[in-house]
């Protein structure tokens, strides 16, 4: 039943820094050697359009893995019970709540991050209309505003205000900048056109 | 017209790029390595002694490194109650969710594991929610000294304000009694409650959540009796608080011990379900008012006692404010702060405003429907001219709040006799004023220029969500007469920061502010006379003023005006257009100013309509803690709101700034409850006026 451990601490940092072709700031550690009881799997996944095989703990949630174990931070965690939208990314495309998505279940599929979203130095219109349209705040649940908002523009590249209300209406904004983050959406549709 | 070059322009974050790209470092994010993560076990009981505390298994557990109780920790946490010694854990435990525990171990699954294997022996002891029963003959005694809280000058009484003699109740030509209540809901902002904590010898490093760096570090050092050089707390970016992030918390205090106890970092995570039972909400009121009117319509006397329930510790002041909107001749005000075995109540936003606001605003609305007099006119016969009608305000754009607003909103025409209409969809509108102190006081800034002619900002600000780092920036520019980006900014970090006043109170721009200016004046006058820096030379400039006000006071003003559409057959409220007018006197950054007022209205209704911390009276425990239950607005409840600057001219303020952050919650619940009113013709009392209160009064 349980998954043994293969990979070392020192192998996993080594695979996800060489598959992502860059440098993985700060590796946040795997807290297993004295622990050795959590079953763990092997998963093949890729975050950003980079691929990794890594080894999970089963109980770990998506958003666990991403912030602690790939040190992608962008993705926030609020309430991890799904109900604020924080930690919204796209699987596969379609928005997710990743605290509430275990990390083997996205075995075999694409994950989209915040992180992901810039191309190079240059920033994802939807991140410019943020920038513009004053849509942060305190800036908590910002990452989950543009997942949703991406997936958004992918099934629907010019919605309504009603519609992207509809859209974000997952993710909750408790600085209340509701009216700045469905302005922004709209401006980075039309821009797309 | 504005002829200053960054100040009063609409300025994109300077920190933007790093809010959209998932590159902003929020305490959560910090990792450090060989860390632990730590978890707090909660008394699962409103009210109970501790018998017991058997932790043997849960030290047993690989992993688990340190484990802190009321057995091995006596320390006090300051901040966490202003009257009573409130330790980190405490016997008896006094609410559902008092911390009993807490536990270090290698990563955040094994904590949660030893927290089932700590074995509690309580003895369960009687409890009290509702601040009028705790005061009744008999109450369980929650604090030793009974549960009347004592008040701002510490006796054992409530605090009382009095101007002239409402005994001129007795002559009114009408007297009007009636009773409003409010209720206990949660900051609810979106960062959860987190600290980390990291001994290098004798200082400690705490990366903390904390609307205040400065005072952070002041309360960590005094409460683990430490020197304040060897504690550093950084906050880069900080996920909003609301007034719940004002001071260190108690998680900041159990991360220092477990971290100084297993010699290792610690990481401390609240869950969010923690966040909403036990850090703290707004205080529940009730309010029982009479108010005397004379025959020409104007106000003989109000009389207010009131009653705030403070949970069992007395984090926060309590109080409830908005009679000062009113001139009146005979005021008294008798608010009894008293402990409940409810969760902590203390600061959010407006704190003793939204609520207060509430009850006086309905009531005048009310007083206004029954001598039929448009509650407009209503208000401007009777609004505050001058602060208790003795000290001059500074400014007072307040009027002019009332007339762009109805203006705005096309008062004379959308306003009805109450309940006209034929439904089921009833529309209606409605009015409420709000005030805020705009203070002035002590605070730092350091300013640094090099010979390249770069300027480097140092202000101990964490920017909450204020957009404080612009405004700072905004406002070094201004002065220093050199485009925005020319100016860096260091923020955050209490070994590269001088002392800043904390964001809360809608203090930053204000205070800070100042101080930005000093130092930009110190640093000019320093280049004129020295000349420019060469080389590696620095020149340096520093600024600590604490300006003040001569014979009269400062206040922010709002007018909000709102149309509503009730559904009577579902209750149904429906916001149809909402205008906000303020007077913050000169806008530095009309961009995040304007946010601030879009977001603080729309949490306001919110309170209005939805938001409470529900308990079950037979057990005490809260059954809707998280944003479900709550009933936080969401993107679909959100309707849009119309924001109009009133910019009244203050000296006495940076470039003539007045606060903005606090005010744009504090009239909008009651401009929804009497839009509510105009539309139904039913007044709801009692916060929050839910559907099922709608069509009862309906029924």
């Amino acid at each position: 039943m349980t998954a043994v451990s293969k990979i070392s601490r020192r192998d996993f940092v080594e695979t996800t820094a060489a598959g992502a072709g860059l440098v993985v700031a700060t590796a946040a550690p795997i807290a297993a050697a004295e622990a050795p009881t959590a079953p763990r799997s092997n998963i093949h996944l890729t975050v950003n359009g980079v691929e990794h095989h890594t080894e999970v703990e089963d109980r770990w949630t998506l958003a666990e893995l991403l912030r602690d174990h790939l040190s992608l931070t962008g993705t926030k965690i609020g309430c991890d019970r799904g109900e604020c939208g924080a930690c919204t990314v796209l699987l596969d495309g379609k928005p997710v709540y990743s605290c509430s998505y275990l990390a083997v279940w996205a075995d075999g599929h694409a994950i989209q991050t915040v992180e992901g979203l810039a191309q190079k130095d240059r920033l994802h219109p939807l991140q410019e209309a943020f920038i513009e349209h004053d849509g942060p705040q305190c800036g908590f649940c910002t990452a989950g505003q543009l997942m949703s908002a991406r997936a958004l523009l992918y099934r629907n590249p010019h919605p309504t205000a009603d519609e992207v209300r509809a859209a974000l209406s997952g993710n909750i904004c408790r600085c209340s900048n509701y009216n700045r983050y469905v302005e922004a959406v709209l401006a980075a549709a039309g821009r797309k056109a | 017209m504005n002829t200053l070059k960054s100040v009063g322009h609409a300025t994109q974050r300077i920190d933007a790029v790093k809010r959209v790209t998932g590159t902003a470092t929020y305490t959560g994010d910090v990792h450090l390595p060989g860390m632990l993560y730590a978890r707090v076990l909660r008394s699962p009981h409103p009210h109970a002694r501790i018998r017991r505390i058997d932790t043997s298994k849960a030290s047993a557990l690989a992993g688990v490194k340190a484990i802190i109780t009321s057995e091995n920790c006596r320390v006090i946490w300051s901040t966490g109650d202003s009257k009573n010694k409130r330790y980190l854990f405490n016997n008896p435990v006094r609410f559902a969710g008092d911390a009993v525990a807490a536990i270090a171990a290698t990563d955040r699954h094994i904590a949660e594991e030893a927290m089932r294997l700590i074995d509690v022996d309580y003895e369960v002891l009687p409890f009290v929610l509702d601040p009028e029963e705790a005061l009744a003959p008999g109450a369980v005694e929650i604090q030793p000294g009974g549960n009347l809280s004592p008040n701002s000058r510490n006796e054992r009484q409530p605090d009382i304000y009095r101007r002239g003699n409402v005994d001129a109740l007795r002559t009114a030509d009408r007297v009007f009694e009636d009773r409003y209540t409010s209720v206990h809901l949660n900051n609810a902002q979106l960062e959860p409650r987190v600290s980390v904590a990291h001994w290098e010898g004798p200082k400690l490093t705490v990366y903390a959540s904390t609307q205040g760096i400065s005072n952070c570090r002041t309360d960590i050092a005094r409460d683990l009796q430490l020197k304040p050089e060897n504690v550093r707390v950084i906050c880069q970016f900080m996920g909003g608080g609301f007034g719940n992030k004002n001071q260190c918390h108690d998680f900041d205090l159990m991360a220092a011990v477990l971290a100084k106890n297993s010699g290792a970092p610690v990481k401390l995570e609240f869950t969010r379900k923690e966040d909403f039972v036990a850090v703290h909400g707004r205080w529940p009121t009730k309010q029982y008012y009479k108010v005397g009117v004379n025959r020409d319509g104007t106000l003989a006397a109000i009389q207010l006692r009131g009653y705030c329930g403070m949970g069992p510790y007395r984090k926060g002041a309590g109080g409830i404010a908005g009679t000062e909107l009113y001139q009146c001749p005979n005021v008294e005000t008798m608010v009894h702060p008293v402990y409940t075995n409810m969760a902590v109540s203390a600061n959010y936003r407006g704190p003793a405003y939204p609520q207060g606001v509430f009850g006086i605003e309905s009531l005048m609305d009310h007083i206004a429907n029954e001598l039929k007099i448009d509650p407009l006119e209503f208000r401007l016969k009777n609004l505050t001219r001058k602060y208790r009608d003795a000290i001059p305000y500074t400014s007072n754009g307040l009027v002019d709040c009332i007339r762009r607003g109805a203006e705005a909103i096309d008062w004379k025409k959308r306003w009805h006799s109450a309940g006209a209409g034929a439904g089921p969809l009833k529309r209606g509108v409605g009015l409420a004023m709000g005030c805020f102190s705009s203070s002035l006081g002590r605070s730092s800034a350091v300013i640094d220029l090099d010979s390249r002619g770069r300027y480097t900002l140092h202000v101990g600000v964490t920017d909450c969500g204020t957009g404080a780092k612009t405004t700072m920036a905004m406002i070094a520019a201004e002065e220093l007469g050199v485009p925005l980006n020319q100016i860096e900014v260091v923020w955050g970090d209490t070994d590269h920061c001088p002392y800043s006043v904390g964001e809360s109170g809608s203090r930053t721009t204000n205070y800070t502010g100042w101080a930005v200016i000093q130092a930009a004046q110190d640093l000019k006058r320093q280049v004129a006379e020295k000349g420019a820096p060469k080389g590696s030379d620095i020149l340096t400039a520093s600024a600590s003023p604490e300006p003040a006000i001569k014979d009269a006071t400062r206040y922010s003003f709002a007018a909000h005006f709102v149309e509503v559409e009730v559904d009577i057959e579902t209750g149904r409220v429906g916001v149809l257009k909402y205008v906000a007018a303020h007077d913050s006197g000169r806008i530095i950054n009309p961009l995040t100013a304007t946010s601030q007022v879009k977001g603080g209205a729309t949490m306001g209704i919110g309170m209005a309509l939805h938001e409470e911390l529900l308990y079950d009276r037979k057990s005490g425990l809260p059954l809707n803690a998280g944003y479900y239950g709550a009933r936080v607005m969401t993107h679909r409840d959100a309707p849009e709101i119309d924001v109009i600057f009133v910019e009244t001219e203050d000296a006495y303020g940076p470039f003539g700034a007045k606060t903005i952050g606090e005010p744009p919650i504090i009239p909008s619940v009651a401009a929804i409850a009497n839009a509510i009113f105009n539309a139904t013709g039913r007044r709801i009392k009692d916060l929050p006026i839910t559907r099922d209160k709608i069509l009862g009064a309906l029924a």
